[in-house]
């Protein structure tokens, strides 16, 4: 009702003036945001390879090929469970440990308190390249520390050992990597959460006998639940697209077993000079993150009408 | 502030009462939660302990198979030889052209946008909105095809620091644009009214009152342009030849062909962190709330 009432009051300006308003940014946009989606999906149509991209000669269309060639291929379908299968693994280890974090914050004396934070403080600012370096030093099979460490229990033997050897225990380190990496920003977030959980609540169901699980499930998960569906979609939209860690962990070369779908659609562009074919795996990959996408797009249209 | 509804008021309180329940607590279980607590710190930062001191070891040390856990004998060395790498100063100063110039671009194209949706109703509205949100969670890395194509056959940005330039802008345009919405929105429109009331034109109103009310924000909001533009790496390693790269794509490149030199390396992987860290520090209030704005209340 009050959008009404503006309106009619200001005229007819409020239509020019925002649209000059925001015109620099929809040009920028359109220009190398909407014009490389389409390219992409008409890409995705035709072959590109070097012989058309040295010549300039036009590149022929070929229908539905790419997608025909890249859904009948059996790697792409290890490659997308590998991705789900991480995405998965990978997102319900770093959302339970973010908020157990989260929530032994809240119990801790401020001192450990001021520790936790600090400690993850430094490595959320580190920079997710420097991040998976320093994992990929730390598993070096000479000079790791982990190696180091691990050999010390009694009864293993693992000096040398070469984690990348087998794909499980070298998704290990990578997970790791990710889980370690993303915990900060959950915890934190999460911790921000359950600060406006009223203590008064809980200290009401403790006195009225409710155990501390029966207080989390019937206090703290409610409150915390648009929060939560925010941080994981997140976390399932990052992670999903990973890219960084296992490309710095594999030397930029990551062999078969440590293909994501982003890695696996850059290689069969720029490695292999197939750009049509890279172009209809990435429009699957973008159809794929659309359904977790639409979550957090209508939790977050919902704040952005709020003012 | 709309961006800042997650995170609670600073607000004085007694040491006992900082919002932590005091029920139903025992000694002991606090005793457990102190030592779970102070163990995770310890784990979480032994990664970041780890990279700071290998930069300080000699190659004796590092390359060591026993690592030592104190520097026995800390040394600059490795810094020294990162920086007359070839190509690194070649980087830095690509680096922070790139991200500069990227950063005020953003802001200034973002900031006018964001103005619009903040303080205009129109038709139209939503639809910007939608768009915003929608082209931050396209994966940049799977559109790094068209655009490759597209620099490429544009030959006056192809290979140089303006085309990239180009494509950070809109890499950081969609965030600048919802956070800096967020401050704006922050700014009571009572302000603008009476300002308009007491005779100023709109466009006083923007020069006097929301641009140095929105300040503090246009900070934060830099300063998370700027962190996501200095970390990228992937985008500029495809579009430019070595002679055109950053300091990331030099750590990545650097990794690849001598991979074992992890002294030098993790000296470049600090250097290359410092700013970032130091800005993230900074802000770090403002980012957790703005990528969740508003959720717990929503």
């Amino acid at each position: 009702m009050t959008r009404h009432k503006r309106r009619r009051r200001r005229g007819g300006d409020d239509v020019v003036i925002p649209w000059l308003l925001s015109g620099p940014a929809l040009v920028l946009l359109a220009l190398l945001l909407a014009y490389p989606v389409g390219r992409m999906l008409v890409l995705s149509f035709q072959k590109l390879g070097l012989k058309e991209l040295w010549t300039g000669a036009a590149a022929p269309f070929v229908g539905v090929d790419n997608y025909v060639t890249v859904l009948s291929d059996s790697v792409f379908w290890s490659v997308v469970t590998r991705t789900v299968l991480f995405t998965a693994v990978s997102v319900v280890l770093s959302v339970l440990i973010g908020l157990g974090v989260a929530l032994l914050m809240r119990r801790v004396s401020r001192t450990v308190r001021l520790l936790m934070i600090i400690a993850m403080m430094f490595v959320w600012a580190l920079p997710a390249l420097v991040q998976a370096q320093i994992f990929k030093m730390m598993t070096d099979s000479d000079v790791g520390v982990i190696n180091y460490l691990i050999d010390k229990l009694p009864g293993v033997e693992f000096q040398n050992h070469s984690w990348f050897f087998t794909p499980v225990q070298g998704w290990i380190v990578i997970t790791s990597c990710v889980v370690w990496a993303g915990i900060p920003f959950l915890a934190i977030t999460l911790n921000a959460g359950l600060t406006q959980v009223p203590k008064e609540l809980m200290e009401a169901a403790t006195v009225d006998g409710a155990n501390a699980w029966q207080g989390f499930k019937n206090i703290t998960v409610p409150i915390l639940k648009p929060l939560l569906v925010i941080v994981t979609t997140l976390s399932v939209i990052w992670n999903f697209g990973l890219f960084t860690q296992n490309w710095v962990m594999r030397d930029g070369k990551p062999e078969p077993e440590f293909q994501t779908l982003a890695t696996y659609s850059y290689v069969q562009a720029f490695s292999q000079n197939k750009y049509g074919l890279g172009s209809a795996i990435a429009m699957i990959t973008v159809l794929i993150l659309l359904g977790a996408m639409a979550v957090y797009i209508r939790q977050m249209f919902k704040i952005g009408e709020v003012d | 502030m709309a961006v800042l509804t997650s995170t609670p008021p600073r607000r004085r309180t007694r040491k006992a009462d900082d919002g932590v329940m005091t029920v139903g607590r025992s000694r002991i279980g606090n005793l457990v939660a102190n030592a779970a607590g102070l163990i995770f710190a310890i784990v979480m930062f032994f990664p970041v302990y780890w990279v700071l001191i290998t930069s300080f070891k000699p190659q004796t040390e590092w390359s060591s198979f026993t690592p030592t856990f104190v520097p026995h004998a800390p040394t600059l060395d490795n810094f020294t030889s990162a920086f007359n790498a070839p190509l690194f100063k070649q980087s830095l100063i690509n680096g922070i052209l790139v991200t500069a110039m990227a950063v005020i671009a953003a802001l200034i194209v973002g900031f006018l946008g964001a103005l619009a949706v903040a303080r205009f109703r129109f038709y139209g509205r939503r639809a910007i909105i939608l768009v915003v949100l929608a082209v931050q969670l396209i994966p940049f890395i799977s559109l790094l095809i068209p655009i490759f194509l597209m620099l490429q056959s544009w030959h006056a940005v192809g290979n140089t620091l303006i085309g990239v330039t180009l494509v950070y802008t809109v890499l950081i345009l969609p965030y600048t644009v919802w956070m800096l919405r967020g401050f704006i929105a922050g700014i009571p429109r009572e302000l603008d009214e009476a300002a308009m009331i007491d005779g100023c034109t709109r466009g006083q109103v923007f020069w006097r009152i929301v641009l140095p009310l929105t300040g503090p924000g246009l900070v934060a909001t830099s300063v998370y342009g700027f962190i996501q533009a200095w970390n990228e790496f992937m985008i500029i390693n495809t579009l430019n030849d070595p002679e055109h790269q950053n300091l990331m794509a030099w750590l990545m490149q650097n990794q690849t062909s001598r991979g074992t030199y992890w002294g030098p390396l993790m000296a470049g992987a600090i250097i290359t962190s410092i700013p970032v860290v130091i800005f993230f520090l900074a802000v770090q209030r403002n980012i957790a709330s703005g990528l969740t704005a508003g959720a717990v209340k929503g």
